[in-house]
């Protein structure tokens, strides 16, 4: 259970409070309402671009880290085709640092062309260095617009390709900036040592006088339904065969998402699940297999993925892939294998809950889809879920035309 | 007009005021004696109730005499015992929502679980069945083996996987336990034989050290007695294995792929073990040049070169020993630059003072993280089994502060000069 307050400051940021008196920490964590899923598709990457960007300089601050550093406290953000994250942590004896740079930093950047310039290699290198230069590395590249056609989680949140890195220009920042990174598109989450008098005269202070702008009002295509299987094959350098297989399932926040999630697990969560006993295990056709759900606030995607052993062929695997997950849909789980899955993720949110930082972004991801109070329920959505639930959604889940199938084939 | 006043004051150049934390509260632990005499330290913090048993052997890499024989051990305790399969033993962890690692290092092996409070009596009685009826099944080492090896062939397509590996090999040699790595050949001999009498005399009924944290009570305390504490033990004391560190021939090692679009970096020495008296000030040392994202390299090479996505340079210590690396993965063309920047502020260091400003970020950085790194039972449980294990003295952390702080700008300068001379330092690209 996390508890929390909340209000709304005139120019529209909402703000949460977590207390909690047992660490002499704070964390601050404002999520802006914008995500690899809002860029233009020829200037892909540029919401995780811009957030390199964020750490720049701001108006009236030349540098976000080191003022930060100084009084004890570190920072990072990540972006997904969602959200971007940005997050703090500091003893809460200097609380008010963290108002300060965040509020600068969403009332106006420095804009600065050499931090372009700068930030702009550093994001080239980090595609080398998690895309390209790993073995399997450009497997989201190739999976995400196989499995999407229209949506624009087509692209990968590094971006499709480097080069519209390359192309990015100072326009493009402040025209994203002006457009995203407003008081009315963030929520802004403050958890630890804090008290709700504290947390609402600070925020009144340093971010009531930011302008509010036009409301963002997200107009992205839908993802027709799939009708038919597809399935692509590409190779590269690496040791083993490979084979990914993703199906479409329901939005996080959805009804029946949760029995997706424990569809999921039975699959492929853990040595004791379906994949890995039958595949691995029994019949050692795989050097590694699990099944995993990617967070996705629309329409997501659970995948399925393995290292094949040498020996066997891509066709053998995938068809003993679809053989397990066929006998799932016809025949179901029995009460006792949908209790293990559910002890499991039970288990799972509790030990989320440990770390002050996971509860403060919780509750800005569950407020930004909608409603805080979500954190709080996940419990009882599990506990809930019947195994007639779960062989349904292995029925529609599983389908052959809801699938997308990528053979990654070793050449040497 | 709401606000309009205090606004028109606000001036936001101007930092607000700050306090640096000048020392933390690190809290007890309890240690307790199990009937078998085996320590118990217990860690009762917490809002969750949940529960991390972490169970120590001396049986790493060090204790080991055939190759790879202390990893295969560790990995192969929950593929079966005299009562179980390995598919129950999966079965049985993840019906209760616990999750265990067997984790293993080149000093020691550990069994991990981590679950719920009020399964930990469960938990107690799948531990100690690994502990005592591991079978070894011949199968389930077949699949075991094979998996590794694959993940093998996997990792050593990894630049940065294999510049760590020949820089350890080339810091301490092929045959000491923190320089050897693992291969096909060692992996491929190994039978479950080697594992059987690595068990016997590493493991089975041989002395452990017991961590117990989270929400824990008196009952919770006696559960582990009544189980770990009824373990006979074998208290005959074994000579330690000796192992002798080569030290390196070479200064230099490049294996550049030539389809690779990144060279991953390695530039180190062997430095020493927290007990050395160098520990501080060596340590603040390397937070000014590579610990933070404020740090030199950080500043000179990603921000403001952009040539790299991350560089960093730290300080690994072992049970017997320790080495410093700096790391990074850069692109190919700007290794040479890159490693001229590392020589270039490492001189710096060795010939001016760090400014009273950054020496003061510096220490309220490692100050905060360190206040920020206590907020759970289990990284409070880290910080007593590193204490109880390395023997360090039982205030080390209550004074961790103390002693950061008081390190000095002159300190710092003689550790870059003593630990930096460009003639000690091993490089390694790939």
């Amino acid at each position: 259970m996390i508890h929390y307050e909340q209000f709304t400051l005139d120019n529209g940021l909402e703000v949460y409070v977590h207390e909690d008196h047992t660490t002499p920490m704070a964390a601050v964590n404002i999520l802006y309402n914008v995500g690899s899923r809002d860029e233009d598709e020829n200037r892909t990457g540029f919401a995780h671009l811009f957030e390199h960007l964020m750490f720049g300089g701001s108006q009236h601050i030349p540098a976000y880290d080191a003022p930060l550093q100084k009084v004890g406290g570190e920072n990072n953000a990540f972006t997904s085709p969602d959200i971007t994250n940005y997050y703090i942590t500091l003893p809460s004896v200097n609380l008010e640092t963290a108002f300060w740079l965040e509020s600068d930093r969403m009332m106006s950047l420095s804009f600065d062309p050499k931090v372009l310039e700068v930030q702009r290699k550093v994001v080239i290198e980090e595609f080398k260095q998690r895309y390209l230069n790993q073995p399997y590395g450009d497997v989201w590249l190739k999976l995400r617009p196989l499995a999407y056609q229209v949506h624009p989680y087509r692209w990968a949140t590094i971006g499709k390709e480097i080069s519209h890195i390359e192309n990015a220009t100072l326009d493009d920042v402040r025209a994203f900036f002006y457009k995203y990174y407003l008081p009315n598109n963030a929520i802004l989450v403050v958890a630890g040592d804090v008290t709700l008098p504290q947390v609402k005269a600070l925020t009144e202070k340093w971010f009531g006088p930011i302008a509010a702008g036009p409301q963002y009002v997200r107009r992205l295509p839908r993802e027709p339904r799939q009708t038919e299987a597809r399935f692509l094959e590409t190779e590269a350098k690496v040791p083993l065969n490979a084979l990914f297989k993703t199906y479409h399932i329901p939005a996080r926040f959805d009804a029946d998402y949760t029995a997706a999630d424990l569809l999921s697990d039975v699959l492929g969560r853990g040595k004791s699940a379906r994949l890995y006993q039958k595949l691995l295990k029994q019949r050692s056709l795989f050097a590694g297999i699990n099944a995993s759900m990617p967070p996705a606030l629309e329409p997501g995607m659970l995948i399925v993925q393995g290292t094949i052993n040498a020996g066997v062929t891509l066709e053998e695997a995938n068809a003993a892939v679809e053989e397990v997950l066929q006998e799932l849909a016809e025949n179901g789980v029995a009460e006792s294998e949908l209790a293990k899955v559910k002890n499991q993720a039970e288990s799972t949110l509790v030990f989320s809950e440990i770390e002050l930082l996971n509860r403060a972004m919780s509750l800005a991801y569950a407020a930004n889809a909608g409603n805080a109070n979500w954190v709080n329920q996940e419990t009882a959505k599990i506990v809930n879920v019947t195994t007639q639930q779960v062989q349904q959604m292995a029925q529609t889940v599983l389908a052959k035309q809801n699938c997308s199938t990528l053979f990654y084939r070793a050449v040497n | 007009m709401p606000h309009t006043n205090t606004n028109m004051q606000l001036n936001r150049t101007i930092a607000p005021d700050f306090q640096t934390v000048q020392s933390v509260h690190f809290p007890a632990a309890t240690h307790l004696l199990l009937d078998n005499g085996m320590p118990l330290y217990v860690i009762n913090l917490g809002q969750q109730p949940v529960v991390r048993l972490e169970i120590v052997f001396e049986a790493g890499t060090w204790s080991e005499t055939v190759a790879g024989s202390s990893f295969f051990t560790l990995k192969m305790l929950s593929e079966g015992t005299k009562s179980h399969t390995s598919a129950q033993i999966s079965e049985r962890f993840d019906e209760i929502g616990a999750f265990i690692d067997l984790s293993h290092s080149a000093d020691r092996a550990n069994l991990t679980v981590y679950g719920l409070t009020k399964h930990l009596e469960a938990i107690l009685q799948l531990a100690q069945e690994l502990l005592n009826e591991a079978t070894f099944p011949e199968n389930e080492f077949d699949t075991l083996k094979n998996v590794s090896l694959q993940n093998l062939r996997v990792n050593l397509e990894k630049n940065s996987y294999l510049a760590t590996i020949k820089f350890r090999q080339l810091l301490f040699g092929n045959a000491h336990p923190y320089g050897r790595s693992q291969n096909e050949a060692d992996i491929s001999k190994l039978t479950t034989q080697h594992l059987r009498d690595f068990y016997e005399q590493s493991i089975q009924n041989q002395p452990f050290k017991v961590f117990l944290s989270g929400q824990i009570a008196q009952k919770e305390t006696d559960l582990v007695n009544q189980y770990l504490g009824k373990q006979a033990i074998n208290l005959t004391p074994k000579p330690a294995p000796q192992h002798q560190r080569t030290p390196p021939t070479t200064t230099s090692f490049v294996a550049e792929k030539p389809d690779a679009v990144q060279s991953s970096l390695r530039l180190g020495r062997p430095l020493f073990t927290r007990q050395h008296p160098d520990f501080y000030p060596f340590m603040v040392c390397n937070e000014v040049l590579g610990g933070y994202f404020g740090s030199r390299l950080v500043k000179n090479i990603r921000e403001e070169k952009g040539l790299t996505y991350g560089i960093s340079s730290g300080l690994s210590l072992l049970r017997r020993d320790g080495f410093w690396t700096v790391s990074a993965d850069v692109k190919k063309e700007s290794v040479e630059l890159v490693f001229d920047e590392i020589f270039q502020e490492i001189a710096e260091l060795q010939r001016n003072l760090v400014p009273e400003d950054e020496l003061e970020t510096v220490k309220n950085y490692l100050s905060g993280e360190f206040a920020g790194a206590l907020n759970t039972p289990f990284e409070i449980a880290d910080r007593v089994r590193l204490m109880a294990l390395e023997n360090l003295p039982l205030d080390f952390y209550t004074q961790h502060i103390a002693s950061l702080r008081a390190v000095s700008a002159e300190q710092i300068r003689t550790m870059a000069q003593k630990y930096w001379q460009s003639a000690d330092l091993l490089r390694v690209v790939v």
